[in-house]
């Protein structure tokens, strides 16, 4: 498949391991914004892990998308041919005041990443000097006897090498990039480095909008990994210490952060809470704003007048069967709602394809506590059916940015019940004064606690506490997270980075 | 199959200087057995040969054919000797055995042609004196010493250096009963001998080969496709035979030094004799090389590269360094050591020996300067092998073609200034090898653990 390709754009959005490659809700958010903005023409620079872990485009692409890159960090890349070579200390030295700056987090990121990106400008550093160089070799030598606890020094110059391969991807994408007016990148990380460098090289402005929180995820996934050694012996191993190798790779996605931060004129979050974390991690705190995500209204609306007179006493989990969700303290806390309200039922919509072995457990779990005819297992549904029939949205995530589901179900007229993780506060009891004046529109609990849970579902269910709800819920969307409202405020950034205010 | 190595480890564990002299003992034979079997062969046919085989002058063109083939050989099967060790060294690392006995029958096949073609050539246009037997004797027996040469480097390549020496032992006793059964037909008899001998021998090796690497094919020309084998080794055996042989050849037909003997092939009596007797003088040095190399150098070298590819510290990868680099540089010295003590010897008791075998004194001084350099070819050849070890071809190749290209400049040189500098040619080209070599072993030592992380390719 062509991409279309042109000579100039509006904003380049940098995009990692999303759109149009890969759905989810990043991806429909990216799809919305470049749908809601006609007047710009985007460029789309995909970067993705290897070619073969993408399959075809998941988005058919709209029309003021006139360029498209896709780049990969691994895989694709084929390093110079091997030439021994001196190096050059002074830029040695640049390097190792720019680890200086990350590995303290005092001292000025930007400054050192600046020089920096200025040699690799002018070609003064390249990958011949990183991977081929005797400077280099010294570098890395010194800082794994300074550093590395772990022994093994292979793992450890691999760690290295495996780390910094994608910054030479990153820095030839950015001189072979066509002339944007702004950049917008979508998350810290890889994007986000590219973001920096981009700006470094041209000046022209860096946006960031941050969903997920990049760092939280690729520790998640660092967790997971097989392919982390860890070879300290049992005498060498402190329990309380994570892998070296672990810990430099999430100084490295953290330090990735951190010049991102530095570099963004605007930074975006999807709550408050998350806005403070970004000002925690480096973010300076007045290039920083909030826009929330929204909805479209018009879509969910009409389910109102579908819904039955009286709320039925069916709650309902909307998401993926997946560990993150916490779909077994649903389960449980279902056992307790039955024990009080008997016709009460709990449905599952969602895909269980993404972890085959967590769905199997949810499904003996229900066995197990005798709700195979209470717990419905829906599996993918389309979102506006399913509200019409239930009487509350629930989320027992253990971990929620802001769940575009929960606006869904409050335009749907349901309220929510969900654990304390990500905006859920800010969605239930309101951010502002005025915000809160509206009341709550649904309950928020802690995190694995069904009784908790339990008891707050029904509380909720009763008639006299869920018509207040479901009004607070419907106001609340309104007023704050609409799509228009979204659009507004994105419309406003992009002025201000094209300066067209 | 047990390198040699193992055997000689094996033998020192007794720890007592007996032990010790044994382990050197074992290794000199290992080391120098088959050129001294060779060079001792000859020799004692010519002896065997006098007043049987007459007029004498052709026992001389007997030494001088036999002699020629075997530079003529060497030279030859140069291209292939370093390269094809090293390919079948690759396909046993990728375990690919298969290929191995197909590839080694290719090997032969294209050693055959060559030397065939090479062989016609000379007895159709170089031996108009010589009846049509001599001239098929010298094809057969050219033709036979190029594939001995290939096996012989195959099997050392696999460190079997006890079933070379028995081999080469047997072919020689062989070839020395032929002789003395045949040298009733006088020339052609020695030569038929010979080959008897040379046949057997390289029948050996072959069998030895065919029936350690079992293959389902029987030829293959796999290692003659592009970057099968390494260029830089290709010319790295030939620079180094056409090295130690160029000298030779120059002595040999420059008129004042050389004399016609048969055909094409000259002799010089006045530099062939000393170098000869010179060569035997390395044993000790040989035997010396293959301890420390096979043993203590090779011991550390793999300890280094097991600490490279499992994850060791780099203070153990280091260490491990300094430990291969003490041993090369150990094992270079104790060769240096041992030769200087062979060279002093020589000084003492050469008139003596020369006496003993009915040699003018006259040679003498060619005798001392040809002895330093055959010891310094000791030397030269451990500092290529610890090159090999660590992979740097590029400054193999450089290093022998400067030698080739030394010995014959100065050898020109010591032509022109006459007599008393005859010799010094050769050895001051190896000197200044030697010397190189050493900077340049020292320079790669020292970035060992860079050149192997930084520029893996």
């Amino acid at each position: 498949m062509s991409f279309p390709t042109a000579d100039s754009a509006d904003i380049a959005l940098l995009l990692e391991g999303t759109f149009p490659y890969v759905s989810g809700g990043v991806s429909s958010w990216v799809n919305q914004i470049i749908r809601a903005y006609p007047e710009y023409r985007f460029a789309v620079v995909f970067l993705g892990s290897r070619p073969q872990d993408y399959g075809d485009m998941k988005y058919t692409l709209p029309d003021n998308v006139v360029h498209v890159e896709a780049h990969y960090l691994h895989g694709t890349h084929t390093p110079p041919l091997v030439q021994a070579n001196a190096g050059n200390d002074a830029v040695i030295a640049q390097v190792a005041s720019l680890h200086k700056v990350f590995r303290s987090s005092q001292g000025n990121t930007a400054c050192a990443f600046g020089q920096l990106a200025e040699l690799l400008k002018r070609g003064e550093i390249d990958e011949e000097f990183f991977l081929y160089s005797q400077t280099a070799w010294q570098f890395i030598t010194h800082n794994y006897r300074e550093h590395c606890t772990d022994p093994s020094f292979i793992d450890y110059f691999w760690t290295v090498r495996a780390m910094h391969e994608p910054i030479w991807v990153m820095a030839r994408i950015a001189a072979n990039l066509i002339p944007v007016r702004a950049y917008h990148t979508i998350s810290t990380g890889y994007a986000g480095f590219l973001g920096a460098m981009l700006k470094n090289r041209t000046g022209k402005p860096l946006i960031l909008s941050e969903h997920g929180i990049y760092t939280k995820e690729r520790k998640i996934d660092l967790y997971q990994s097989e392919w982390i050694s860890d070879n300290r012996n049992i005498f060498e191993k402190d329990p309380t210490e994570v892998s070296y190798f672990r810990e430099l790779w999430m100084r490295f996605y953290t330090s990735l952060g951190k010049l991102c931060y530095h570099h963004a004129d605007i930074i975006t979050a999807l709550y408050e809470a998350n806005r403070q974390r970004q000002i925690l991690d480096g973010a300076p705190a007045e290039r920083t704003r909030v826009i929330p995500n929204g909805i479209d209204l018009a879509r969910f609306q009409p389910v109102r007048a579908k819904r039955p007179a009286v709320p039925p006493p069916i709650l309902c989990l909307i998401g993926r069967v997946v560990s993150i969700k916490d779909v077994k303290t649903f389960i449980r806390m279902m056992r307790s709602v039955v024990n009080r309200i008997p016709e009460a039922e709990a449905w599952i919509a969602g895909p269980e394809d993404e972890d085959p072995g967590y769905a199997e457990e949810c499904h003996n779990l229900c066995a197990s506590l005798g709700l195979t005819d209470k717990v419905k297992f829906l599996g993918f549904q389309k979102v506006e059916v399913v509200l019409e029939k239930v009487g509350l949205v629930v989320l027992s995530s253990i971990s929620e940015a802001l769940p575009l589901v929960l606006l869904e179900g409050y335009a749907a007229g349901v309220p929510a019940l969900t654990t304390d993780v990500g905006s859920c506060r800010q969605l239930i009891y309101g951010l502002t004064p005025e915000d809160q004046a509206l009341g709550a529109s649904g309950a928020v609990v802690r995190i694995a606690d069904p009784q908790a849970m339990a008891a707050a579902a029904i509380e909720l269910l009763r008639p006299e506490n869920w018509f207040p709800a479901q009004q607070a819920a419907i106001a609340r969307v309104e007023r704050y997270y609409t799509q228009t409202l979204m659009f507004n405020d994105y419309k406003q950034v992009y002025q201000q980075a094209l300066g067209e205010i | 199959m047990a390198g040699i190595g193992f055997e000689i480890k094996k033998i020192l564990r007794r720890d007592s200087y007996l032990s010790l002299f044994t382990a050197y003992t074992y290794a000199g034979i290992i080391g120098s057995g088959p050129w001294v079997l060779s060079i001792l062969g000859v020799l004692i046919i010519g002896l065997m040969s006098l007043g049987v085989v007459l007029p004498h002058v052709l026992i001389t063109q007997f030494q001088v054919t036999i002699t020629h083939l075997i530079a003529m050989s060497l030279i030859l099967t140069g291209f292939l000797q370093l390269s094809f060790t090293r390919y079948i060294a690759d396909r046993l690392f990728e375990k690919d055995i298969s290929v191995i006995l197909p590839n080694f029958i290719g090997a032969l096949f294209v050693t055959t042609a060559v030397a065939g073609i090479v062989g016609i050539l000379l007895a159709l246009f170089a031996f108009p004196q010589q009846n049509a037997i001599y001239r098929i004797l010298l094809i057969a027996n050219f033709v036979v010493l190029c594939n001995i040469w290939i096996a012989t480097i195959f099997l050392s390549g696999m460190k079997n250096y006890k079933a070379i020496l028995v081999l080469y032992t047997l072919g020689y006793s062989i070839a020395v009963l032929g002789a003395i059964l045949l040298r009733g037909a006088g020339l052609n008899g020695l030569l038929m001998g010979v080959l008897l001998g040379h046949f057997v021998l390289f029948s050996g090796m072959a069998l030895l080969i065919i029936s350690s690497y079992p293959s389902d094919r029987f030829i293959e020309f796999d290692f003659l496709r592009k970057k099968r084998m390494f260029t830089s080794l290709i010319w790295t055996g030939f620079f180094f035979n056409l090295g130690v042989w160029i000298d030779k050849y120059l002595f040999w037909y420059t008129p004042t030094t050389g004399q016609h003997v048969i055909g094409i092939f000259n002799a010089s009596l006045i530099y062939d004799l000393p170098i000869f007797l010179a060569y035997l003088s390395i044993i000790p040095g040989m035997a010396v090389f293959l301890v420390r190399m096979e043993t203590d150098f090779v011991e550390y070298y793999q300890k280094f590269y097991d600490a490279v590819r499992d994850g060791g510290t780099l203070n153990y990868i280091e260490e491990m360094r300094d430990e291969m680099v003490s041993t090369a540089r150990l094992g270079i010295f104790e060769i240096i050591k041992i030769q200087t003590i062979a060279v002093l010897i020589i000084f003492v008791a050469a008139p003596a020996i020369l006496n003993l075998i009915g040699i003018s004194q006259y040679y003498l001084s060619l005798l001392y300067i040809d002895v330093v350099a055959a010891g310094l070819q000791v030397v030269f050849l451990g500092i290529m092998n610890v090159l090999f070890y660590l992979d740097k071809r590029h400054i193999a190749l450089a290093l022998t073609a400067l030698f080739a290209g030394l010995n014959l400049i100065f050898s020109l040189i010591s032509l022109y200034l006459g007599a008393t500098w005859y010799g010094y040619g050769f050895a001051l080209s190896l000197l200044i090898s030697v010397v190189t070599g050493m900077y340049w072993l020292d320079k790669k030592m020292a970035i060992l653990e860079y050149e192997t992380f930084m520029l893996q390719k």
